[in-house]
């Protein structure tokens, strides 16, 4: 809820201006970079390995080949992830394709070795409840970006959270199989709200987060999917400083920092890691929108 | 009126007062010209105390007024040519002089007033002598108005204050046409400002939080209107503004930076009087008149915006019930009993609304002061205020349908009242005592909150903090021969975090980082003192006379705060929460010491000033990364402590007379803060460290009823966090500073100029009867896209792509028309 009012006394100010500009900036040492997400999913999962660059410098990541990379659960099994085409994405293959890697209650820890350093990260996988339905009803906006639909579906999505303070969720859309991929449209739940101090343990989701399913409005035919990822408390606050360190404009941003990473470089004097090894149980719902079932504007 | 006959005789000395002999015609004593000014006003009953004066001295006091309203004038001076000393009217326009017997000359000037000089006999008989000073003006040109010796700037003990009056306010270009007090404290020296359109002012290095901004006496909280464009104080009820940047007195407490004292006209008590005004943001109204046969007066001043107004016709669906509106209700009234005796009582309510029938935010300050002078004798001088102050916001959904299934509603305040007694005692013309003390009670809500879904409800509030604020305080100001004066004094306050409340304890587990608060935690019962502090604060000022128009000043002060604005964006916002000092927060303490040159030139038509400073600062708050500052119960745990530092020089020059009038303000600064865990436990410079500030302020009266002003501003970027590095994430590209630094760039320096032209009009809006003028004003006049801050952030098109961005508030130039009348 905090966001949203904050969102909407950030939209409220004057409309200012925005200009894209030059900017000559200091580039720092290469680092490792761990983009490393595992779920309770079918079929191979996989572990990204590559270096900073300098900050405008948009040509592709460079990988980091050869490297040793190592998932282990408690239980002591050992998932061994390989860099099958040398391009630095490191997969690990399940023997037959109906057998997931991660389940529900697992530790992990990932462990990788590259140039002498040894890192490691560790997850846990969480509960998640089910999405029990989704609605939707026509809607026609007085104000829509300006390469929005004017009209369409807005949906909302229920689901309770589950019983215990402190579960976190990030909350998935699809449309038409097309994940919704922006930084924007990261949409993250702490309990059934949006912050630790929001005490809406077990709650259904309150309705800010129900609603915030339609990036963009729906329109008659699309297919609607959205999954419930359960996650790390951890997890929720490093994708909660992404999101804000990737927008943080205007009147009211506040000091650029680092976005916390969970990767630690076992040689303490060795240089530092980035990125973020996570890991989800996911629950998920679709639908494809059809304007016979949609339900009269509330 | 006993007592009144019975002393009568005793005033009559008063009525024969020779004119001195350099005194112009028009620049007669308002005694003569205006019979008002000797009736029981000039005639004071107490006005002698036998017994109270040493045999052989006589004190004389009295109040100097303005002719025109009546309107309490404030640092009048006072002197006193026969023993070249004098002093100064009080903020309630109040002097007393104690003097051997024998004839003297007083000189009364005041800045834009004409002088007035008035040759008294002392015998062992107290006088009182109450003054009326004419403002300069264009129906008196018949009148040579000599020069005057405005040197107050160079002979006070004050250094390192601005007044700017009321007059020049109005004159300046402003934004929007809208006449703006804290837009205009930003063109003096050592004020600064974060950006554009950020709510307060930055003062020698503090944040804005760490200025006393007092309306009458009484703190506002929030002194911004739609985020900050604008600021709450209507400039139609305001007489008089005051920074103290440093050199503090003594009888000033409670924030550590500055002192922004703003006086509330007290309403005209000569005749009624009508002010209204159409700008492109505000309409506004004020309207004044005296009370009980002119010993009474008040003011009620209005303003609201009235954009709502005009677009809700051309609302439809969803937008019609957008609200989207502030106003500000300003209003004083003051009665005097009798000549010991003067009440006033003044209120300031104001509101910014927004929202729509799904969502409302609303915020806004409330103050009542009320305040008794009472003159014990002539040498004894009290002001008791009592104040209540409060600033509240709220926000939610759906808040007119109680019965909604999904709902939201947070209100968050802070409120406070006072009781502050501040005596004058005016020992000898070489020393005058103050001597006071204050206290204060505060109640914070942080935040209250209730959020509903499908029906099921939560209390989400956060507990109520209490606390209580006490201090007493001395000081002098003592007169060493014709060349020093110093004043010094002495201040100890003390703050009480009192119960009910349940306390944490936080662990630093990694610094710079989230702390974690220790379970259970202790309770404490109501009205239970969970922790104290007590500070003592010295103040001294000393000003040495170098020669007839110059002076050394120098000056120290430490000063403390027991009051923190959580607040962690670049430009306050109203959502930001005023939290108590508490087991956790300690108390912020400040040092400062100014060294500044003060000189006149050409019979003070020019008034400059160099001054440097040095300020340390104490337990300054910093907040951790993704700090969560809102309805957050271990908010505690988010906060960071460091110190700062702040250091510069400020170059003044004012013209004050003639035709052109005006001021060059440069400031040479540099603010620092070191924060364990932030910057690599480096100094790093505040986000409103600003290396060179220029203004320059010019107002050009043309005669034939138009008037024309500029302002110029320069200012070098603010600091910047740029990022060295990309690294992907998720198929995005996100920033990082390998070195993890804070502010270690600056954005491109900020410039513009603003002008304005004035019409006057000889007759009002209906009728021939009172007066109009026209406000055509150009802000940002030739159109430069000044960024108030460059970020960076992924492409819209492509997430692996990253660019920088330039924000500037105002994309362009901004013109405006006001038009004002009075009748």
């Amino acid at each position: 809820m905090k966001n949203t009012a904050l969102f909407i006394l950030l939209t409220l100010t004057l409309t200012a201006c925005e200009d894209v500009i030059d900017l000559d900036t200091e580039t720092g040492p290469a680092q490792l970079v761990v983009d490393g997400w595992i779920t309770n999913q079918t079929g191979p999962q996989s572990i990204r390995l590559s270096q900073t660059a300098g900050y405008f410098d948009n040509s592709p990541a460079k990988p980091v080949l050869g490297a040793t990379v190592l998932v282990t659960d408690e239980a002591g099994t050992k998932y061994e992830f390989k860099d099958l085409k040398s391009s630095g994405q490191y997969v690990w293959t399940p023997f037959s394709p109906t057998n997931p890697m991660g389940y529900l209650g697992g530790d992990y820890t990932l462990s990788i070795k590259t140039n002498g350093e040894e890192y490691q990260a560790k997850t846990h996988l969480y509960p998640v409840p089910r999405i029990d339905s989704l609605t939707y009803f026509f809607e026609k906006p007085p104000i829509v970006a300006n390469d929005s639909p004017k009209e369409g579906y807005q949906a909302e999505f229920f689901a309770r959270d589950l019983p215990g303070e402190g579960n976190c969720y990030w909350i998935k859309v699809f449309k038409n199989g097309k994940y919704f991929a922006k930084t924007t449209d990261i949409n993250l739940a702490y309990d059934a709200a949006f912050s630790p101090g929001a005490a809406s343990d077990g709650l259904l989701f309150i309705l800010p987060i129900r609603r915030s399913i339609t990036p963009e409005l729906w329109q008659e035919r699309d297919t609607v999917r959205v999954e419930l990822h359960a996650i790390p408390k951890e997890a929720f606050f490093f994708l909660q400083q992404v999101r804000l360190e990737s927008s943080n404009q205007g009147l009211f941003a506040t000091p650029p920092s680092n976005i916390i990473s969970n990767v630690v470089n076992q040689n303490s004097g060795g240089r530092k890691a980035l990125g973020f090894f996570g890991g989800s149980i996911v629950s998920g719902f679709q639908t494809v929108i059809d304007p016979k079932k949609a339900r009269p504007k509330p | 009126m006993l007592k009144l006959i019975l002393f009568s005789p005793l005033l009559f000395p008063l009525g024969l007062l020779a004119q001195a002999p350099d005194s112009p015609p028009g620049a007669s004593t308002p005694g003569a010209s205006t019979p008002g000014a000797s009736t029981p006003g000039a005639s004071t009953p107490g006005a002698s105390t036998p017994g109270a004066s040493t045999p052989g001295r006589a004190t004389i006091s009295g109040y100097v007024k303005d002719a025109a309203d009546g309107e309490g004038l404030i640092g009048v001076s006072v002197y006193v040519r026969e023993r070249g000393t004098g002093t100064v009217t009080n903020s309630y326009g109040f002097y007393s002089l104690t003097l051997p017997s024998g004839t003297y000359t007083l000189v009364f000037t005041f800045v834009s007033y004409e002088k007035v000089t008035r040759r008294i006999e002392l015998t062992s008989t107290d006088v009182k002598l109450d003054l009326e000073l004419r403002e300069e003006g264009r129906q008196l040109q018949e009148v040579v108005v000599k020069s005057r010796r405005e040197d107050d700037n160079v002979r006070s003990v004050e250094m390192s204050v601005n007044r700017v009056d009321m007059k020049t306010i109005r004159a300046m270009p402003a934004l929007l046409g809208e006449v703006d007090l804290v837009r205009s404290i930003q063109l003096l020296p050592g004020v600064s400002t974060v950006g554009e359109g950020a709510s307060g002012f930055n003062v020698r290095g503090g944040d804005i939080s760490q200025n006393l901004v007092l309306l009458d006496e009484a703190p506002v909280y929030n002194s911004s209107h739609l985020f900050g464009f604008f600021s709450v104080f209507n400039p139609d009820a305001v007489k008089d503004v005051k920074l103290i940047k440093g050199g503090i007195p003594a009888n000033y407490g409670g924030r550590i930076s500055s002192i922004l004292d703003v006086r509330m006209k007290e309403g005209n008590s000569k005749q009624a009087e009508l002010n209204a005004g159409v700008g492109a943001i505000f309409s506004r109204l004020a309207y004044e008149r005296p009370l009980f046969k002119g010993k009474g007066s008040f003011i009620v001043a209005a303003r609201r915006s009235y954009i709502d107004v005009l677009a809700k016709p051309f609302l439809s669906g969803d937008l019609k019930g957008s609200k989207f509106y502030f106003y500000d209700l300003t209003a004083k009234a003051n009665y005097r009993i009798d000549d010991k005796n003067t009440v006033f009582v003044s209120g300031y309510f104001g509101r910014d609304v927004f929202g729509s029938e799904e969502f409302g935010f609303d915020w806004g300050n409330g103050t009542v002061s009320g305040r008794w002078n009472h003159v014990f004798s002539n040498k004894l001088f009290l002001n008791l205020t009592s104040y209540y102050s409060n600033y509240k916001y709220g926000l939610g959904t759906k808040q007119s349908d109680p019965n909604a299934k999904d709902k939201f509603e947070w209100n968050s305040k802070i409120m406070s009242w006072s009781i502050k007694p501040d005596f004058t005692y005016f020992l000898t013309p070489e020393n005058q005592i103050s001597f006071g003390g204050q206290y204060i009670n505060y109640d914070s809500q942080p935040g209250s909150a209730m959020a509903r879904s499908n029906g099921e409800s939560r209390n989400i509030s956060l507990e109520s903090r209490y606390g209580d604020e006490s201090a007493l305080y001395i000081s002098n100001e003592q007169k060493i021969g014709s060349r020093l004066t110093l004043q010094y004094g002495l201040r100890y306050s003390m703050y009480r975090v009192l119960g009910p409340g349940q306390i944490y304890a936080y662990e630093t587990i990694i610094p710079g980082e989230r702390k974690a608060p220790d379970f259970p935690g202790t309770t404490y019962k109501s009205g239970e003192v969970i922790k104290q502090y007590g500070n003592w604060e010295p103040r001294f000022s000393a000003n040495l006379g170098v020669s007839s128009a110059a002076s050394i000043k120098v000056s120290y002060n430490r000063t403390t705060q027991y009051l923190h604005l959580l607040s962690n964006t670049a430009a306050s916002s109203p959502l930001d929460v005023w939290t108590l000092s508490s087991k956790n927060i300690k108390p912020q303490i400040a040092d400062q010491v100014a060294l500044g040159w003060f000189q006149n030139f050409q019979d003070n038509a020019f008034e400059f000033s160099v001054e440097t400073y040095y300020k340390d600062l104490a337990n300054q708050i910093d907040y951790v990364r993704n700090s969560d500052l809102l309805l957050n119960p271990f908010v505690e745990g988010d906060l960071l402590t460091g110190k700062g530092r702040a250091y510069g020089a400020e170059f003044y020059l004012k013209k004050a007379k003639g035709r052109l009038t005006g001021w060059v303000s440069y400031t040479l600064a540099r603010t620092e803060r070191l924060v364990d865990g932030i910057n690599d436990n480096r100094w790093f410079p505040a986000r409103f460290d600003k290396t060179h500030n220029l203004s320059t302020v010019a107002l050009y009266d043309l005669g034939n009823k138009w008037s024309v002003s500029a302002n110029f501003a320069f200012g070098s970027g603010t600091p910047a966090t740029y990022p060295t590095n990309r690294f992907e994430w998720n198929g995005w590209a996100l920033p990082n500073n390998y070195y993890n630094a804070r502010n270690n760039n600056r954005i491109p320096a900020y410039h513009r100029l603003d002008l304005s032209a004035t019409k006057r009009v000889n007759h009002g809006p209906f009728s021939k009867r009172g007066s109009a003028e026209w406000v055509f004003s150009v802000y940002n006049a030739y159109n430069r896209r000044n960024p108030f801050s460059v970020y960076v952030r992924q492409n819209g098109d492509d997430s692996r792509l990253t660019e920088a961005v330039r924000y500037a508030v105002f994309g362009s130039i901004v013109p405006a028309v006001t038009y004002n009348f009075k009748f």
